[in-house]
């Protein structure tokens, strides 16, 4: 049963409780008001509104899994970063279970801070970019099923919407509109410089990025993710894409400005780039939000060139895709905390010198197997 | 990539060739010792201006000069005797006159000169040799600074290490702390 | 346009101000400005008698403060014409190398996370604290030892410390050879410090430029060697120098440095011969003056004391290397970008203790 259909039995559930009360009340009061509450009733049992409802609670059971799973990533990147530089991450908080509690302990700490606003601050553009920053990165899980029953861009029978990766990869690029949004409105030359510089990096890697989804698409015949993954079945993108995989982790390392791509928040240069005005809870949402869009990353990674949810079938198909996503995750973290800070120019350079070739020359790859008839669609 | 490791030049010790690597130039003296030569040329140069010179010890000379030979003669230390780095300008307050010391260094000859200038106590200026010597800029504006000798040419004489509106000099000694 | 960076600033290692005049990113033209930290340490030492300042120089750099205060006693010792037994001076040998190890560890450790690496600076702090240790338990102190004193060193050695430093060595060298591998292997670190703050040798010798930045130009100076103090003529080491004048040559100089410093320190041990470890050095101090000069890790480092025959000195000044090479950074830094200001300032190993005094 995918996540429609159970959705869809408790809000059915729900609404037969709740509309017990409306028909009631349509019984017990007179004339007019009885009208109006069985008018109610009818309105919340009708189809259209549970089918709404139902998508309500799937966008928040979604949301609440990729939220826990952040909580993990930022718990393992600081138990990973722990174990490379020679101490222990987070200990003390949630002593029993390795220093889990440290997010929220830290979360809680984020909520207590006040919240400061420059003075000359364009007030409307402070305020907005978190959000469209939060909303987008968000927006990005809304096509990413973590298997074929359970993903919120359905119809009702269960049948995937037929774009998904281009509404994902359309998504994750409106990133780089708030981060000039931010970096300009915090009246600030550093934020400045900092805004600049990332969304340089971020709009001149968006491009390789694109070209290895582009050849993945080929290979698979199809823009939505079911259909990419059971064009999977024979065998994982990752092996005849291979110089793809490297090309997309690369750009998704870039996109979610961990080092060696991290200079807009180089601490050495411009303290904090373009977050640097951003404080308390405002602060958090960045933070949690870059961590969000390495989940995102390292979901699209496994959907597209590592096989997805397919696995043996002793484990339920999304534990094997996050299972996936972890190990994608994981290498991207130790390429984070192992490398020096490439500058600014040379990261443009890599950008469009080295990496626009690689992908390039994997759409010819992709194009070559598809012609020799290897991969149907 | 071409070894780095360890390749630090393996001449063990000082050898006879000049560190700046300046080959072509000839060695200061032959058969005389280098610090008499320097000695012996700053007292011809500048005979009436000299007021004593000594040699300390091994490699530490001295010498006292009246203050209108100064550039004169640092110009002469640089380009003939081969005097390239000049280490530090002191300001000493006396009860009786101000006193700059220039320690200035050769590496050719391994040779450090004491340079010692007098300054009557009302008149604290002398000329700035920062274009002689880069490296006197900054040494000149702490002197400037601290003890409030006024160097002339010099290129920004500002304060450096206090605060630009202070307006004393603290390291004189009529400031008490 | 200028830009400040700093004086409130993470990362700029000590209070000081760059202004850097910026066209697009690349600099035009660059001002450091100083002044920040000024004690006021050569007024203080005015009314300090000669014992009372050896704290006090200690306190210049911070970074690597056994130098300073062994400095201050050889120009007291120069002054007062006192002879150091030899035991002493090669206490003073042995742990000044220690002592200039671990500066140049600490250096490599803030080069590392300026350049965004992280891990460089764990491991590198993590090797210092075997060099700290040593030196607690031979001065009490971690940072500012207060350990020589004007006639030799304030104790003897403890029992077994000798044995315990050519371990400590032993273990530093092979953590080198893995520092060799983590930064020259990769290719990130190369791109961002080959080339790069390039200071020509006419430059280096004209502005004053003295140390490792002097070395790393192609100039083979080294005060060790070419003008030696305590018991340096002893001992056997080469004079670590390279051609390029860029900040890999800087850092290059630095690692081979540390090489050289490890085979000092093996030597000086094992020539060590018993005997006193410090004669009494007078009250008061004759009338004349004194010169000291010594091979800082950041440069050559000088003193200069006037005494009047009181207890008490009359002018002491103070030359610090790190004064005159941040004045000589403008010509490092025009023609590069904004963000190889990190990389060119952090070769350079600043402490502005001992610029500002």
């Amino acid at each position: 049963m995918n996540l429609f259909q159970f959705c869809n039995g408790i809000i059915v559930w729900l609404v037969e409780l709740v509309n017990n009360l409306w028909y009631w009340l349509g019984d017990v009061l007179p004339w007019y008001f009885g009208d109006f509450f069985t008018g109610i009733g009818d309105f919340a049992g009708s189809h259209g509104h549970i089918v709404v409802m139902t998508i309500v609670l799937e966008s928040l059971m979604v949301i609440i899994v990729a939220l826990i799973n952040v909580l993990n990533f930022i718990w393992l990147d600081r138990k990973l970063s722990g174990r490379i530089f020679d101490f222990y991450g987070p200990y003390y908080v949630g002593y029993r279970i390795g220093g889990w509690l440290q997010n929220l302990a830290d979360g809680m700490k984020l909520f207590v801070k006040e919240i400061i606003v420059p003075a000359k601050a364009d007030k409307l553009g402070f305020l907005l970019a978190p959000v469209i920053f939060v909303g987008s990165s968000f927006l990005i899980l809304a096509t990413i099923p973590l298997s074929p029953n359970f993903g919120i861009a359905t119809n009702e029978s269960g049948e995937f919407v037929t774009a998904g990766v281009l509404f994902a990869f359309a998504a994750f690029a409106i990133a780089p509109f708030s981060i000039l949004l931010a970096g300009w409105s915090s009246n600030n030359k550093f934020t400045l410089i900092g805004g600049m510089r990332s969304a340089a990096q971020m709009m001149s890697y968006e491009i390789p990025l694109l070209l290895t989804v582009a050849s993945v698409v080929l290979l698979a015949g199809s823009f939505s993710f079911v259909g990419i993954v059971d064009a999977q079945h024979d065998i994982w993108f990752a092996i005849p894409l291979f110089i793809g995989l490297v090309v997309f982790l690369v750009c998704i390392a870039a996109e979610v400005e961990v080092t060696p791509f991290d200079l807009p928040e180089a601490e050495a240069e411009l303290v904090e780039g373009w977050t640097t005005e951003y404080s308390g809870m405002r602060f958090g949402l960045f933070m949690m939000t870059s961590y969000l869009r390495g989940y995102a990353g390292g979901a699209l990674a496994t959907a597209l060139f590592l096989g997805g949810w397919q696995g043996p079938s002793l484990i339920p198909d999304e534990i094997w895709f996050l299972i996936k996503a972890y190990t994608v995750f994981v290498v991207i973290e130790w390429m984070r905390w192992s490398l020096p800070r490439v500058r600014v120019d040379q990261i443009l350079e890599l950008g469009w010198k080295r990496l626009l070739p690689l992908a390039v020359l994997n759409l010819l790859i992709a194009a070559t197997f598809k012609t020799m008839g290897w991969f149907s669609g | 990539m071409e070894d780095y490791r360890g390749s630090c030049m393996r001449e063990g010790g000082r050898s006879n060739q000049d560190p700046t690597g300046n080959i072509e130039r000839a060695p200061l003296t032959i058969g005389e010792d280098p610090e008499e030569h320097v000695l012996r040329t700053i007292n011809d140069e500048f005979g009436k201006s000299v007021e004593g010179s000594e040699r300390v010890r091994a490699g530490l000379i001295r010498a006292r000069l009246a203050r209108d030979s100064l550039y004169d003669a640092c110009k002469l230390l640089r380009d003939d005797l081969g005097f390239e780095h000049l280490s530090m300008i002191s300001a000493v307050d006396y009860p009786d006159r101000f006193e700059i010391v220039y320690h200035i260094n050769s590496y050719q000859s391994n040779i450090m000169l004491e340079l010692i200038v007098k300054l009557p106590k009302d008149d604290p200026t002398v000329d700035s040799i920062s274009s002689i010597w880069g490296g006197a800029n900054w040494n000149e504006r702490e002197s400037y600074d601290l003890m409030g000798i006024v160097f002339n040419d010099h290129p920004k004489l500002e304060r450096i290490l206090l605060p630009k509106d202070t307006m004393y000099h603290p390291l004189r000694k009529d400031f008490r702390m | 346009m200028w830009i400040n960076m700093g004086p409130q600033h993470p990362m700029t290692h000590g209070l000081w101000n760059l202004r850097v005049k910026v066209d697009g990113e690349t600099i035009v033209d660059a001002e450091p400005e100083v002044g920040y930290l000024h004690r006021g340490i050569e007024k203080i030492c005015e009314n300090r008698t000669y014992p009372q300042i050896i704290p006090l120089a200690d306190r210049l750099c911070y970074g690597s403060s056994l130098t300073w205060s062994h400095l201050y006693c050889m120009t007291v010792e120069d002054l007062m014409g006192v002879e150091v037994p030899e035991r002493a001076e090669y206490i003073r040998v042995v742990t000044l190398e220690m002592q200039r190890l671990a500066s140049h560890l600490m250096w490599l450790a803030a080069y590392a996370v300026d350049l965004g690496m992280m891990a460089g600076f764990i491991y590198s702090m993590r090797d210092r604290e075997v060099l700290v240790d040593l030196l607690q338990s031979l001065s009490g102190s971690r940072l500012t030892y207060n350990y020589p004193r004007i006639g030799g060193v304030a104790h003897d050695l403890p029992p077994n410390w000798d044995r315990e430093a050519l371990r400590a060595c032993n273990y530093i060298e092979t953590r080198l050879k893995e520092y060799e591998d983590l930064y020259e292997g990769s290719k990130i670190f190369m791109m961002r410090n080959v080339d790069v703050g390039l200071l020509t040798k006419e430059d280096a010798l004209d502005l004053g430029v003295t140390g490792p930045p002097l070395r790393a130009s192609g100039v083979r100076y080294d005060m060790r060697k070419d003008r030696p103090y305590s018991v340096y003529s002893d001992l056997d080491f080469e004079v670590c120098s390279r051609p390029e004048g860029d900040c890999f040559a800087r850092y290059r100089v630095r690692i081979d440095e540390m090489w050289e410093s490890c085979k000092i320190i093996r030597q000086a041990i094992q020539r060590m011969p018993k005997g006193k470890w410090r004669t009494v050095a007078p009250r008061n101090a004759p009338v004349g003056t004194g010169l000291g000069r010594v091979e800082d890790p950041r440069g050559e480092g000088m003193m200069y004391v006037v005494g009047d025959g009181s207890d008490k000195p009359y002018r002491l000044k103070i030359r610090s290397p790190i004064f005159i090479t941040v004045s000589a950074a403008p010509s490092m830094l025009v023609g590069y970008k904004m963000a190889d200001v990190v990389a060119i300032m952090g070769g350079l190993d600043m402490c502005i203790g001992e610029c500002d005094r």
